[in-house]
């Protein structure tokens, strides 16, 4: 793009505020930041103009180059600018030093190999130290304002990398100190400050000792490279700096730092000189410095906090927020080393003075109420962190900041906060009874307040402002019946008045604990149900009722809804009232509800109203109450939902569906039975939460086995033994197969879950089943029998049976025990298996060796052969 | 200590937006810090229009109030402070430092050095006082003069550029705009000595001081035996220096007659170099006693180049200038009132004007008035349902007056009649408007005599006194009134 008009910037600059994302995402955004740095060189825009670019970039540096090396190529740009400007003067000079550091900081290139940072730290040093940099550097008319920009701009970057200018406080010492005409002393003593505090953090942190950093002049600037060891250990630790405050003490650790006695000596002239010319600056600026200072000498030996004490009578008596907030800082960091118990009821009278004094505005006010309450005693007895009145602030130096109804809302609360804990000191003290006893005020004035909020038409700020009082109220002093109960009555009493404060009531009974919120509910409850069941504000009494229906007082409650149906024409009203059944349904109220029900359902006018008064009746006839109440209850599918109708089908769905839920049921075969007349599997159930009504349901592919039968449990709970689960097979064919296993249960919530198990193999062996034994001296004639039986129709097969270390006669008692029919050990033995449905399987094992045994087996499956190899061969290995 | 972000808005009730962002500016340096401070719990500053709308919202600013919203009206959203959580984004933005004055809303989010979760106490957050500065320093400057809109609109074209100067990477510098505006001028002066950084240069001229004390009193009377009428003096000393070299010396000392009553809660600008622990302990929190230190009262300080607030402080004289009593009945269709007024005989009875004004809030139109009144002429204001008794620049001899009659309203139309939600029913008040030149209820002055000026020349010293009246109420002794605490210690 060419070089653009002044009228043609001031459009792209206004266009850009207005939505720097929009603009930057459209075509003309691209290029704006290398326009903008080329045309800071135009001579055809005005100054004016220039610095509007330059502002923009001081706000908005990350759009205009948003990476690392376009940050590092502005920086060089605008420094390079600065250099060519004429020696004349120039508004640009200022802005221009600005912007190359904003630019350094936000592109994250400020350090040691970046040219720009290079280029601009010294030249920075030099314009603060007020040396001389020669032509370029403007007229000398500009020499203090650019000192104290290059002061701003140092102080800036080492808040951004703490310690870059550790090895600069001898030359910024010196510089403060100097005689003649001087350095700016503001902007020197802040950065001289910071740069301090971050030099002792640093330090201590690295348990290094200050090595006379306070006192060795630096290299005089442009001579010498940049020492960045300082900035380097800090940057780790750009961390939280603990604040000044006694909750982080622990995190100073200042006090790791132990400065020799003359390094001690130093660093008090250094305070004690910032501190003695401190009067020179800005009440803002002091404020920093007595801040940075606190944080600097806090928790650090040989520093006693005395130094302060020169400054402290004239900080109090003024009206400066900042002034005296950071007096309380210091108080906060030394507490009783630097304030006695004096000095803290001073300060405590000139705060409470403060925060009511009408020369000051009302945010002053407030935030010098909230320092009061989180005043930062000499003796805390309180728990930390909590806003509570301080011991020395007694209820007479209260008197002012009591709360009024002329009071803000804001100053109102705040007061009333002060207030209740008058209260609840004032209710131990057991001083009823009395006209002016805080409890009495509280009273008249939450009165006052619930007469504004009842004004119909009101403004809703007015109401809000009165249910955040009661709420207030009900936080503080929840034991308080004395000032509990005449509440409760009083916002029975808005009720009555101001039935639309519905919403409001329901949120307060949301929100509050039982103490108030109970007696709220039976009292609003009455409210609601004496009335007659129609009129204006109907909706408003359905929507209370709603939410404090329950099983008390059945049926006046049913009354109100039966006399109320009759008004309910539209399907607003029509919901409203469902509503309340349904709330009703959850508590368990039954008999008349049913008979209101049967009611809605044939007489509403509004078919989805029917419908549901229908479903409600179907819900409430045939769930039990726990389940009703599951059925009812908050969604927990849906919790975000607004919508009530989503939000019911939602709690429907889970309640009365089943759910598909990851298993907490664990199941696996236990050992082979081998008894009875058909193979029985032995499973092992482990649970993981309580699981009720559990029913498992098997299935196998293909038509291997008959279908199997389902197992019932009625309980099963998580680490209690249970017993062994047992599944008669019923094998159409002698086969290995795989369980395919389901689960229906229901959970201790009342869900029904539904659940897929991972599948168990029935092997091969499952299904062996022995031959009735005969007697001792048939056994070999028995199974001969057997033997003989299987030709001509079965087959015969030889087979090597490998075995392992413990030989034939240990593989055989393990595997093959219950099937043995004649035994010659440790050589020989004839095994007979059956096999359901009708098959069978004769094993002859003899003349063993070490390792492995001959097998002949005869069977009447030709389909088994394979199995019975497998089986075999496997035997070894499983042993 | 610094601000990440600031902001002024327009309210303008009534349209689509609610109001207009007239002014911002962002601190990416600051933003930069903010990020690794807050860590996992940082919240980036929106842009302006989502700040705008969140902020009015927050601030009840919008006009759709006509149904209750969770995330506005819950009971448990409380702010005890003008420091707001604002949700953008789905995040909450805190602490942002808010508050309404003239029409414009003040904001800026200060910078937290810590993590934002938990919340740190705001007390512990250095950087809310300086944001409260910031704010209440633009203000000082938007505001200092006239409050003409033209005016207005230059002064928020000229914040740019004073920002820049006052608060160049969100660290505030001089929470006095003024000063900073005046520096860009003085630019070239040379230094020969240390130059306090709040004087942005060198008075050359006559030399002269002048002093002003400006007294307001407020008031709250009741009339009735349990409740107990409230009054209190409010004082404000202003100071113009015009003395030549960089740190002159003045010591001003504000003087009581004899049985003046004593000044209470001090409290002075930040250039009174020392104070009398006498002046920093007399409060108006302890009960009063004779032993009360009841002046000189000195206050040494090296004045900056403007005009300055030297100290405010209260007193609590021992009558009220004005006492009266209301008394206002609906007597069917109409109000019965009755007013009575006695102006105190220790009271200077040169008025530059004296009014009392009394509104009927909640009730339609005046129709019909019928009067008579001791001293002094009624006007009626019908559309406003007001009336103001004229009462002039003097009390007649017996310092007494009174005003008795009947009002009639018509029918009560909600947009144009006053809505007020205190003044419910009979509850009612007037309210008095008065003014009294070179005189102060206490009695204070500052004796020409007594200020001592350490610079070369003699200067030429002027002082102004004046009382005025503020908040005077007296409440329709009928109906109930509110009251404040101290109204019920008898």
């Amino acid at each position: 793009m060419g070089l653009l008009s002044r009228e043609a910037w001031a459009q792209r600059l206004g266009a850009f505020r207005a939505s720097p994302s929009a603009y930057m995402a459209a075509p003309e955004g691209e290029d704006l930041g290398r326009d903008l740095l080329s045309d800071l060189r135009s001579e055809k825009l005005s100054e004016q103009t220039k610095v509007s670019m330059l502002a923009l970039s001081l706000e908005y540096p990350a759009q205009l180059w948003p990476d690392a090396p376009a940050a590092e190529a502005a920086a060089t740009s605008l420094l390079d600018t600065l250099v060519l400007l004429p020696p004349r003067p120039s508004a640009l000079r200022r802005p221009l030093l600005l912007a190359a550091t904003t630019a350094l900081v936000t592109g994250g290139v400020l350090g040691p190999t970046s040219g720009a940072s290079l280029r601009l730290l010294p030249l920075l040093l030099g314009l603060a130290s007020g040396g001389d940099l020669g032509r370029g550097f403007g007229p000398s008319s500009e020499q203090r304002p650019l000192q104290a920009t290059a002061c701003e701009c140092l102080r800036e970057l080492e808040s951004c990398k703490p310690g870059l200018l550790g090895g600069c406080l001898g030359l910024l010492r010196g510089l403060l100190g100097q005689e003649g005409p001087v350095a700016p002393v503001q902007p020197l003593s802040l950065l001289l400050a910071l740069a301090l505090r971050n030099t002792l953090v640093i330090q201590a942190r690295a348990r290094a000792s200050l090595q006379g950093l306070l006192t060795v002049r630096a290299p005089p600037p442009g001579g010498g490279p940049w020492n960045w060891t300082l900035a380097q250990e800090g940057d780790a630790h750009l961390q939280p700096q603990a604040p000044s405050w006694p909750a982080a003490e622990e995190e100073c650790g200042l006090s790791a730092l132990e400065p020799s006695p003359e390094e001690a000596r130093e660093l008090r002239a250094a305070v004690a000189q910032l501190l003695d010319t401190s009067y020179l600056l800005t009440p803002v600026a002091q404020a920093q410095l007595l801040w940075l200072l606190g944080w600097a000498l806090r928790g650090l030996r040989g520093q006693p906090p005395v130094l302060f004490k020169p400054q402290l009578v004239r900080l109090l008596g003024t009206a400066q927020l900042a002034l005296l907030h950071a007096v309380l800082a210091l108080k906060a960091a030394f507490g009783e080393a630097l304030f006695t118990a004096q000095d803290e009821a001073l300060l405590l009278r000139r705060l409470t003075l403060a925060a009511q004094h009408p020369a000051l505005p009302l945010p002053a006010h407030l935030f010098y109420l909230h320092c009061l309450l989180s005043f930062p005693e000499n003796c805390p007895l309180g728990p930390a962190g909590e806003e509570a009145a301080p011991l020395l602030l007694e209820p007479q130096l209260c008197r002012g900041l009591l709360p009024n109804l002329l009071h803000d809302p804001l100053a109102l609360l705040a007061r009333l906060h002060l207030l209740c804990l008058l209260c609840a000191e004032d209710e131990q003290k057991e001083e009823k009874g009395q006209a002016q006893s805080p409890c009495h005020y509280l009273q008249e004035l939450l009165a006052g307040l619930q007469q504004r909020a009842a004004l119909t038409g009101g403004p809703r700020a007015l109401a809000t402002l009165c249910f955040q009082a009661s709420y207030l109220v009900a936080l503080c002093l929840a034991g308080h019946r004395t000032v509990l109960a005449p509440l409760t009555h009083g916002l029975a009493q808005l009720y009555r008045a101001r039935p639309a404060l519905a919403p409001h009531f329901v949120d307060l009974l949301d929100r509050v604990a039982p103490e108030l919120g109970e007696p709220l509910r039976v009292v609003l409850r009455q409210e609601v149900v004496s009335r007659p069941g129609g009129g204006e504000a109907l909706r408003w009494h359905l929507q209370m009722l709603a939410k404090v229906a329950d099983r008390d007082a059945q049926s006046a409650t049913l009354g109100f809804l039966q006399a109320a149906a009759a008004h309910c024409t539209d399907w607003g009203l029509q919901q409203a009232l469902l509503r309340v059944c349904r709330a009703l349904l959850r508590v368990g109220v039954g008999g008349g509800l049913a008979d209101l029900l049967q009611a809605l359902a044939r007489q509403l006018e509004d078919p989805d109203g029917r419908d549901h008064a229908r479903l409600y009746y179907v819900l409430l006839s045939h769930l039990s109450g726990p389940k009703l109440g599951v059925a009812l209850g908050p969604s927990l599918a849906a919790p975000a939902l607004t919508s009530s109708l989503v939000a019911e089908n939602q709690g429907f769905a889970t309640a009365l569906m089943v759910q598909e839920a990851p298993a907490p049921i664990r199941l696996s075969v236990g050992p082979q039975r081998a008894e009875g007349p058909v193979p029985v599997l032995q499973l092992q159930v482990e649970v993981l939460e309580p699981v009720y009504s559990l029913e498992l349901r098997f299935r196998v592919e293909g038509q291997l086995y008959a279908p199997l039968g389902a197992v019932h449990v009625p309980c099963l709970c998580p680490g209690r033994p249970a017993r062994p689960l047992l599944l008669p097979l019923q094998p159409q064919r002698p086969a290995p197969a795989q369980l395919d296993i389901r689960a229906l249960y229901t959970k201790s919530t009342g869900l029904t879950c539904y659940t897929h198990l991972p599948p168990l193999p029935v092997k091969f062996a499952d299904l062996f089943l022995p031959f009735p034994k005969p007697p001792e001296g048939a056994r070999l004639g028995f199974f001969e029998e057997l033997w003989d039986s299987c030709l001509p129709k079965g087959t015969e097969s030889r087979l090597w049976c490998p075995l392992g270390p413990q030989g034939l006669e240990a593989l055989v008692s393990r595997h093959l025990e219950p099937f043995v029919v004649v035994a010659r050990p440790p050589t020989s033995y004839h095994i007979a298996i059956r096999l359901p449905p009708d098959s069978k399987l004769l094993l002859r094992l003899e003349a063993a060796q070490a390792d492995g045994v001959p097998v002949v087996l005869r069977t009447d499956a030709w389909a088994v052969l394979p199995l019975v190899g497998d089986y075999l061969r496997g035997l070894s290995a499983a042993v | 200590m610094a601000q990440r972000a600031v902001w002024l808005i327009s309210h303008e009730p009534g349209t689509p937006l609610g109001g207009t962002v007239r002014f911002s500016r962002r601190y990416p340096t600051v933003e930069k810090r903010a990020k690794v401070f807050n860590g996992t719990s940082y919240v980036p500053i929106p842009e302006d229009g989502p700040f705008l709308k969140s902020l009015l919202f927050e601030l009840r600013l919008l006009d759709e109030d006509r149904d209750f919203m969770e995330s506005r009206d819950s009971c448990s959203r409380i702010n005890k402070t003008s420091v707001y959580g604002l949700k953008v984004g789905g995040e909450e933005l805190w602490p942002v430092v808010a508050f309404l004055k003239n029409g414009i809303v003040y904001a800026c989010v200060p910078l937290v050095e810590q993590t934002l979760s938990p919340r740190p106490a705001l007390i512990s957050i250095s950087a809310i006082s300086q944001g409260f500065e910031l704010l209440f320093g633009i203000q000082d400057f938007l505001y200092s003069s006239q409050k003409i809109d033209t005016e207005l609109n230059t002064k928020l074209s000229q914040l740019p550029d004073l920002l820049l100067q006052a608060c160049p990477f969100g660290t505030l510098l001089d929470a006095n705009l003024q000063n900073s505006l005046d520096s860009i001028s003085f630019a070239s002066v040379t230094h020969p000595q240390k130059q306090p950084a709040w004087k942005a240069g060198t008075y050359k001229g006559k030399p002269q001081v002048s002093i002003a004390i400006t007294e307001k009193v407020k008031s709250m009377q009741y009339d009735k035996q349990d409740i107990a009428d409230t009054w209190q003096v409010v004082g404000t000393v202003t100071c113009k220096c015009d003395l030549e070299g960089i740190m002159p010396n003045v010591t001003i000392s504000l003087s009581l007659p004899t049985n003046g009553s004593p000044l209470q809660d001090i409290l002075v600008h930040p250039c009174v170099t020392s104070l009398d622990s006498a002046i920093l302990t007399s409060s108006s929190i302890d009960a009063m006693d004779d032993s009360a230190f009841s002046g000189p009262y000195k206050f040494p300080f090296t004045p900056p180049l403007e005009s300055f607030n030297l100290c405010y402080y209260t007193s609590q004289v021992p009558v009220p200038p004005i006492l009266g009593f209301y008394q206002m009945k609906e007597e069917e269709v109409q109000l019965k009132i009755t007013v009575n007024l006695k102006l105190h005989e220790s009271v200077k009875n040169n008025f530059k004007f004296c009014e009392a004004h009394i509104p009927f809030y909640n009730r339609g139109p005046i129709t019909h008035v019928e009067y008579k009144v001791s001293f002094g002429q009624l006007e009626v204001f019908r559309e406003k349902s007001l009336l103001i008794w004229i009462i002039g620049q003097k009390f007649p001899k017996s310092m007494e007056i009174s005003l008795s009659g009947t009002v009639t309203f018509g029918a009560k139309s909600h947009e144009k009649q006053p809505f007020d939600h205190i003044c419910i029913g009979g509850t009612a008040y007037l309210k008095l408007h008065f003014r009294i030149l070179d005189y102060t209820l206490t009695g204070c002055y500052a004796d020409q005599h007594s200020v001592q000026v350490f610079a070369s020349g003699k200067p030429k010293i002027s002082t102004h006194r004046k009382l005025i009246s503020s908040d005077y109420y007296i409440w329709n002794s009928k109906a109930p009134a509110p009251v404040t605490y101290g109204s019920l210690l008898l």
